[in-house]
């Protein structure tokens, strides 16, 4: 097989992606959560007080550096470009269910790959639900979906978000008090600052450089019979295991995982959603993010959607409970029946917009 | 619109849903593939074709049009 420039770079960026995800494990962050976009941005939601889950309540530096690695590259390289105006109000529901979905799982596709590196089997059932739900969104590109296209805006308009992370790190170094910070569970658990926000930084940069995406490694194999974009992903589960594996972090197996439950039918569901509604979107939330830095303000608005996606879940109890045990005895966790009822709903949801999307589309031509 | 012969073209989009259109509208030797990194940020869907460039072949989510010169892509259209 032939490795282009671009899945050699890929490979590269994925592999370093993979390390500084379990260093940072090892400096801090909880387990299996190097990186982790869904519960990274639900802690920034408790951090800033949108919801009262006291475990998970920490502004993660991470998240800022990503965004601000991939605003700060795109300038070096005059990538910014501000643009938005593609269905900004159905992105931001879509947003929405996509973390509530993820949430159900406990992980966005970033965290799903790092749970499977350190052998927690749980993702594996994930990582079938989210390839299922790309299927489903694929199958609806390749019948007309359309969020509609894109079209130039104000630079300033495309910077906002980059402008509200730095305002945000500065008001964590100036006012911590004006924050709230978990003293228990995994929102207490982090590395050093720092460091966290220097990782970000760097991910920020390959993951702009090389275009990572979970959700279009699928969709390109998908549609464009094409595995480039997957290669990254790839690259990142292998060098997490062999990371994990010198470390002592690969436990194999469905049960006793760190932040993780084994109700399969609901990790699979709500990997399902994921999967559908980052279809729908063009991208994961990892991409998502990094479109955001770039200056693509239909994705800031999906990263806002992400954000209060964050805090419905938990004010209104639809995240999912990791396993734990009590008393002695093993209690699988999994999501409450409004959370079922939730993810259900989700799905019913997305599928009527990717129905009504794709067949005007066709009515307009 | 300037008529570029048989050279090798790639036309970006805004979605995939543009792709699709356009490949209808070019036929036979037009194929989707990824948008190439040195191209754009953007991970969609590119169409790869033989010139010329016409003017039906546009569509509103049309973004560009590169024609390939000695193994470098040059814009030769912005919608």
């Amino acid at each position: 097989m032939k490795i282009s420039k671009e899945m050699r770079n890929l490979m590269i960026a994925g592999g370093l992606i993979g390390i500084i995800a379990v260093v940072l494990v090892l400096l801090g962050n909880p387990k299996n959560m190097g990186f982790c976009i869904a519960c990274f941005i639900r802690d920034i939601a408790g951090g800033i007080k949108l919801h009262t889950a006291a475990p998970v309540r920490y502004v993660r530096p991470e998240i800022i550096g990503l965004v601000l690695g991939s605003f700060l590259i795109s300038l070096a390289t005059k990538e910014f470009n501000a643009r938005g105006g593609s269905s900004p109000m159905l992105r931001f529901c879509i947003g929405v269910m996509v973390m509530i979905g993820c949430l159900a799982f406990l992980g966005c596709p970033f965290r799903m790959v790092l749970r499977l590196s350190a052998g927690d089997l749980n993702a594996l059932i994930g990582l079938l639900g989210f390839a299922a739900g790309i299927g489903c969104g694929s199958f609806f590109l390749a019948k007309g979906f359309s969020l509609g296209r894109s079209h130039r805006q104000a630079p300033l308009e495309g910077a906002a978000i980059s402008i509200v992370n730095v305002i945000l790190l500065l008001l964590v170094l100036i006012a911590p008090a004006l924050f709230a910070f978990s003293e228990s569970g995994p929102g207490s658990m982090h590395a050093p600052l720092v460091i966290s926000l220097c990782a970000g930084l760097i991910v920020g940069v390959l993951a702009q450089r090389t275009r990572m995406c979970m959700a279009g490694g699928f969709r390109d194999l998908y549609l464009l019979k094409d595995g480039t974009l997957i290669t990254g992903f790839i690259a990142l589960f292998i060098c997490a295991l062999i990371m994990n594996l010198i470390t002592g972090n690969f436990k194999l197996g469905f049960t006793s995982q760190p932040v993780a439950h084994s109700a399969h039918l609901w990790n699979f569901l709500g990997m399902f959603v994921c999967g559908l509604g980052c279809t729908m979107l063009g991208g994961c939330p990892l991409r998502q993010l990094i479109l955001a830095g770039e200056g693509n303000s239909d994705s800031a608005i999906t990263v806002l959607g992400l954000l209060t996606g964050a805090a419905i879940s938990h004010n209104f109890g639809l995240a999912g409970s990791a396993d734990s045990v009590v008393e002695g005895v093993y209690k699988v966790g999994g999501i409450s029946t409004k959370g079922k009822v939730a993810v259900i709903a989700c799905i019913v949801i997305l599928l009527a917009i990717a129905c009504v999307k794709t067949f005007a589309n066709k009515k307009e031509k | 619109m300037e008529d570029k012969g048989n050279k090798v073209m790639v036309a970006t989009f805004a979605n995939h849903y543009g792709a699709m259109l356009f490949r209808k509208t070019v036929g036979a030797g037009c194929t989707l593939r990824p948008v190439p990194r040195y191209l754009s940020s953007s991970c969609g869907t590119c169409a790869v074709f033989n010139g010329p460039f016409l003017k039906e072949y546009v569509n509103e989510n049309l973004e560009a049009v590169y024609e390939e010169k000695d193994g470098r892509y040059e814009m030769i259209y912005e919608n």
